[in-house]
């Protein structure tokens, strides 16, 4: 086999050398969030974990990533012990900084070798697809911006979600599959999102006999369940023996908050909310009732609160009603073919279903998609061409995280680098779909790129130099959101078309 | 399971083209049964590159990632942050940027000298003024005259370090593209290795710390000095002439590559035979670039205000020491009193031999045997001599052989002199001999182990030079991290030792582009030495009586490695014109025949 170059770990150290630079860039307040979670971790029992509330910033992810936070507290220590003093709020000497973002990049580790993993798995002709996907997910813009800017721990996370889905590959590993899955749950919560495509793929593959559904296999059914639950009581048992499920179940939930998060993430929702206010402007002219209410609410969204002047309001049961059945019709097919391609495919599309319908969907969750779906975008020019309009809106719907004038040189060179690198590389190596292509569908996708640039270029300099600083700044988001917002949506029943159709 | 596979599967067609089996290859490591290795990370990074892809995806592509690495630099510290009363070259830059828009073209260089008057020539001044124009368009206070000192903002860091990047994105990086595009041409060389030897030099790590981590616009010279290269290249003389004497107008320093341009265009018309019209037009046009230059500073001091403005304040020596007098309400006192006071102001002879501690001759000979017991002038003097003395070799070469090829050698030599001897050198002058060796790597046999080595040997020794400098400025990180990645990338110590293994399996290399054992003992040491240094540095304190001790052993075996360097550079400029002169007599042999 020929090696294939740049290999995995040449990217990775130099993509180590940019991450190192960024050091001094701007961070949000998860970064304090975060040096928070260590020093609560650190010096307070265990007992006390999800009590504590000295700070705004409470502990709310699942008692293994505060075990994380923990193990990470005992190095800590080293760097400076000051950042381990729960009432020191705000604080971030030079050590700090250093040390959790380095603690970011190492972690980001497990992310490599999953990836490696990943290319392992793919048989011969195919190895070279793997290595460009595996590139493009190491290299992504989307965890640039999170993690090493903006701050979050999201490599070490998808790593072990790769890992998750390429155990899922082998009939051996099919128990590991679910383990590591069961971990990552309780690392974070959100992949609760992506649980029901492990439910039924494990089930259907693992569980019961591949070729009679009628004819369960009780000693996997065993080992799994033993598994699984006993990865959930590892986590949640301690808590369980206190009593302290319920607080645990409400720092992890909060569902105080409204439909959609402060910038809106490219989602139904967001395409929703964008019709009305176009229609609060045409009300007069149609003799629509308008609900005043809505007009004037200052809040706009949080819950008890009416958010929509014209169109019906929405809740959290229709979210949730609308997430489910949309996550169930692939799960449909998942059971029927059981297959590792149905499974990511299957995976992907539960990703999309939560994030378009979901309440108060995070516009970080779009990484969500995009990684499961990078997987196996190269499977052939259909998919591609389904994951060319996500690839862009994804991460151009990500911009509004940083919003300093130091770090934009950054997010935007570095995406139209990384989009320009990957989606040429993709289209030339992305193997010709046995089916027809959807003739339409892969022109309007072209089309859809083609805006991108204008657009980002409008909303980031024209628009300022236009109106002048400050003014009409709700544009510049609208557009970028709503844009973004069509091109997931595009994407997505492009993609549910392809699942279908293959 | 494996993906499903149909007859009607066919994977796209890979236009596999084989690599070129020109020079400046040995890019590919050939390791038997058709497997082959790329031989260092940077080109397994353009790998996919290497047939059937657009130069207009790979530039642009280049492009941005070296951005990204420059504004990721720019994050970091600058030069006197926070470190009132002066602070340091960000304050300078900016300080000239509020004189030149406030202050009417007369007072540019005489307005409170004391607080960084402005010292450089009339070039940086108008791009000052251009910048601090474009600035107060986004905040007039930035810039307010006398107010705005020590001013500090993330803002307006954001507008300094973007004025950097672009001016370098307008100068710097076109002249380079270019130049590699006719040298490569010239050397034969294969556009694949041209595009590496490309991502090299624009990376190159001292380049990038100083001016986007320290703070200055270097690249803006060097890319003018390159343009005026590529311009000789071209044979285009005139244009030659121009840019240089842009380069010279926008920082003195490109002096230090006068020499050659001189010698060059001198010989240009005087070899094969004596030329006279084109001398004259070489002369001509050199003459109108400075007039062109100076005129508007000349003009405005020509005005009825400026005479006299300039009448009561005190006249700059050069005045004086003219050898005729002229009156002051002459019409002439007031132009000449301009000029001189910017040439006065851009060569400080009243300041010492040399400033601070920078790997040069002096500062070395001075650390065992002080140089304060001698007379100034007399040291000015010896300083002149043995700068001349280095210089003459190379200079006589380019004279009597004025072909384009050899302008690399010559002026990274004839810059080494410069540094190693000359008056007044800081330590950032070492980017000037640095960028001719580093676009070595762009010549015949350019990225072969040898040239490579030493190219890449001094590129990490003159960054380490600048470490006491960036360590000030609170750049040590960036220093590690770019030096690293540069090494890295072209397989050198200390990340690895490749370049300096001998493979004697690989059939086409030729022995003369493998470093020879004396290179490789020479380089260890020197690695070795900066290793050690760094570590020391790190964890011992100096004795307390010789406080400055470590940055001293820094500048002794930075200067012992430049004049190694400088002995290298003469040997290859020595070896290459022997070549082509051997090559010329066979043609001409060949022909008689």
């Amino acid at each position: 086999m020929a090696e294939l170059y740049p290999s995995l770990a040449q990217c990775a150290i130099v993509a180590t050398a940019f991450k190192i630079l960024l050091f001094p860039a701007y961070k949000s307040t998860d970064f304090e969030v975060h040096r928070n979670w260590l020093a609560i971790t650190h010096s307070l029992p265990v007992k006390e974990w999800y009590y504590e509330k000295t700070s705004e910033w409470t502990l709310d992810y699942p008692p293994f990533f505060a075990a994380f936070e923990w193990l990470l507290s005992q190095a800590a220590r080293y760097a400076d012990p000051a950042m381990l003093v729960v009432s020191n709020v705000n604080y971030d000497s030079w050590e700090t900084v250093y040390f959790q973002r380095a603690t970011v990049i190492l972690t980001e580790l497990v992310l490599v070798y999953a990836l490696r993993r990943f290319i392992k798995s793919v048989p011969q002709p195919n190895t070279h697809l793997a290595h460009i996907a595996s590139l493009s997910i190491l290299l992504s813009p989307g965890l640039l911006i999170i993690d090493h800017i903006h701050f979050q721990y999201n490599g070490f996370l998808y790593g072990l979600l790769i890992l998750s889905i390429v155990q899922a590959r082998k009939q051996s590993t099919l128990l590991y599959s679910g383990i590591t899955f069961a971990i990552l749950l309780c690392l974070k919560h959100i992949h609760l999102y992506l649980a029901l495509a492990w439910f039924v793929y494990l089930l259907r593959a693992y569980c019961l006999d591949p070729k009679s559904v009628l004819r369960p296999r009780f000693g996997n059914t065993f080992k799994l369940g033993v598994g699984v639950l006993g990865v959930f009581g590892l986590a949640f048992g301690p808590f369980a023996h206190w009593n302290q499920l319920l607080q645990l179940k409400d720092r992890l939930f909060p569902f105080s908050r409204g439909l959609c998060h402060a910038y809106w993430a490219p989602n139904i929702w967001a395409m929703y909310s964008f019709t009305d206010r176009l229609l609060i402007q045409l009300a007069p002219r149609l003799g629509l009732p308008v609900n005043e209410a809505a007009l004037t609410s200052a809040t706009r969204g949080l819950v008890g609160d009416t958010s929509f002047a014209i169109l019906p309001e929405v809740t959290k049961e229709h979210t949730f009603a609308l997430t489910f059945i949309f996550q169930v019709l692939p799960l449909i097919k998942l059971w029927f073919n059981p297959t590792w391609d149905t499974f990511v495919g299957a995976v992907t599309l539960c990703g999309y279903a939560s994030f378009l319908f979901g309440w108060h969907v995070h516009e970080k969750a779009v990484l969500l998609i995009i990684i499961p779906f990078s997987l196996i975008a190269l499977r052939d020019r259909r998919y591609f061409s389904a994951f060319r309009p996500l690839a862009v809106a994804g991460h151009v719907s990500l911009f509004p995280l940083l919003f300093t004038t130091a770090e934009f040189p950054i997010k935007t060179v570095y995406t139209i680098f990384w989009l320009m690198l990957f989606l040429f590389v993709f289209d030339r190596v992305a193997p010709v779909a046995e089916q027809q292509r959807i003739f339409i569908f892969d022109r309007l996708s072209l089309l859809y790129l083609t805006v991108a640039i204008p657009l980002i270029m409008y909303c980031s300099l024209l628009h300022q130099l236009i109106f002048g600083l400050g003014r009409h700044e709700f544009l510049p988001l609208m557009f970028m959101s709503s844009y973004s917002a069509m091109g997931v949506v595009g994407s997505w029943v492009g993609f549910m078309v392809v699942y279908f159709a293959a | 399971m494996p993906p499903p596979m149909s007859s009607s599967y066919r994977p796209r067609k890979k236009r596999r083209v084989p690599p070129s089996s020109g020079t400046n290859n040995n890019l590919i490591l050939d390791v038997g049964d058709g497997k082959s290795l790329p031989a260092f990370p940077l080109v397994s990074f353009l790998w996919a590159a290497r047939a059937g892809v657009s130069t207009w995806l790979v530039l642009p592509l280049i492009l941005m990632a070296v951005g990204l690495f420059r504004w990721a630099v720019g994050l970091w510290g600058y030069s006197g942050f926070q470190i009132p009363p002066m602070h340091g070259d960000f304050e300078a830059q900016r300080h000239w940027m509020e004189l030149t828009i406030h202050l009417p073209m007369s007072k540019w260089y005489t307005y409170d000298l004391q607080y960084w008057g402005l010292d450089y020539p009339p070039l940086t001044a108008y791009h000052s003024w251009l910048l601090g124009k474009i600035g107060s368009l986004f905040d007039p206070s930035w810039f307010a005259l006398d107010e705005s000192r020590g001013f500090e903002d993330p803002r307006f860091k954001v507008f300094m370090r973007a004025t950097v990047v672009v001016s370098e994105y307008l100068v710097f990086i076109p002249a380079i593209i270019n130049f590699l595009r006719r040298y490569t041409r010239m050397h034969g060389v294969p556009v694949w290795s041209a595009s590496i030897a490309l991502v090299a030099v624009l990376l190159q790590p001292a380049t990038i710390l100083i001016d986007h981590g320290h703070f200055q616009y270097n690249t803006v010279m060097l890319g003018l000095a390159v343009a005026s290269l590529d311009a000789i290249l071209a044979g285009r003389m005139l244009w030659a002439c121009i840019f240089f004497v842009g380069a010279l107008g926008f920082k003195q320093m490109a002096l230090y590559y006068a020499p050659v341009m001189f010698a060059f265009l001198l010989g240009v018309c005087t070899f094969p035979r004596i030329r006279i019209l084109r001398l004259l037009c070489i002369g001509l046009t050199t003459i109108a670039a400075f007039a062109v230059l100076f005129a508007p500073l000349i003009v405005e001091a020509s005005g009825v205000e400026a005479q006299e403005y300039f009448k009561d304040i005190p006249q700059p020596p050069l005045l004086q020491t003219l050898p005729f007098e002229v009156k002051k309400d002459s019409v002439f006192y007031a132009p000449l009193f301009q000029l001189l006071q910017i040439v006065h102001r851009m060569f400080p002879f009243s300041r010492g031999l040399f400033e601070d501690k920078v790997a040069n001759a002096w500062c070395a000979i001075h650390t065992f045997y002080k140089l304060h017991r001698f007379d100034a002038s007399l040291l000015q003097r010896a300083s002149l001599g043995a700068t001349l003395g280095s210089i003459l070799i190379p200079c006589a070469i380019i004279f009597r052989h004025p072909r384009a090829s050899l302008m690399l050698p010559a002026l990274a030599s004839v810059s080494w002199g410069f540094f190693l001897f000359s008056f007044q050198v800081h330590e950032k002058s070492v980017l000037l001999p640095l960028l001719p060796m580093t676009l070595l790597l762009s010549g015949d046999g350019g990225l072969s182990k040898e040239t490579r080595a030493w190219v890449g040997w001094i590129n990490t020794l003159g960054s380490w030079t600048m470490f006491p400098l960036l360590q000030r400025e609170k750049l040590r990180i960036p220093y590690f991290v770019m030096t690293f990645l540069w090494t890295y990338l072209l397989g050198l110590p200390p990340t690895s030792l490749e370049t300096y293994r001998s493979r004697p399996s690989s059939g086409d290399s030729s022995p003369a582009f493998e470093p020879n054992v004396l290179t490789k003992i020479l380089h260890f040491c020197f690695y070795l030495a900066m290793i050690v240094w760094h570590v020391i540095e790190a964890f011992v304190p100096p004795p307390p009586d010789k406080p400055d001790l470590w940055v001293v052993l820094n500048v002794l075996i930075g200067a012992g490695g430049f004049g190694i360097a400088y002995l290298w550079c003469l040997w290859k400029l020595i070896t290459q014109c022997w070549k082509i002169d051997r090559k010329a007599e066979e043609d001409s042999q060949k022909k008689k025949q």
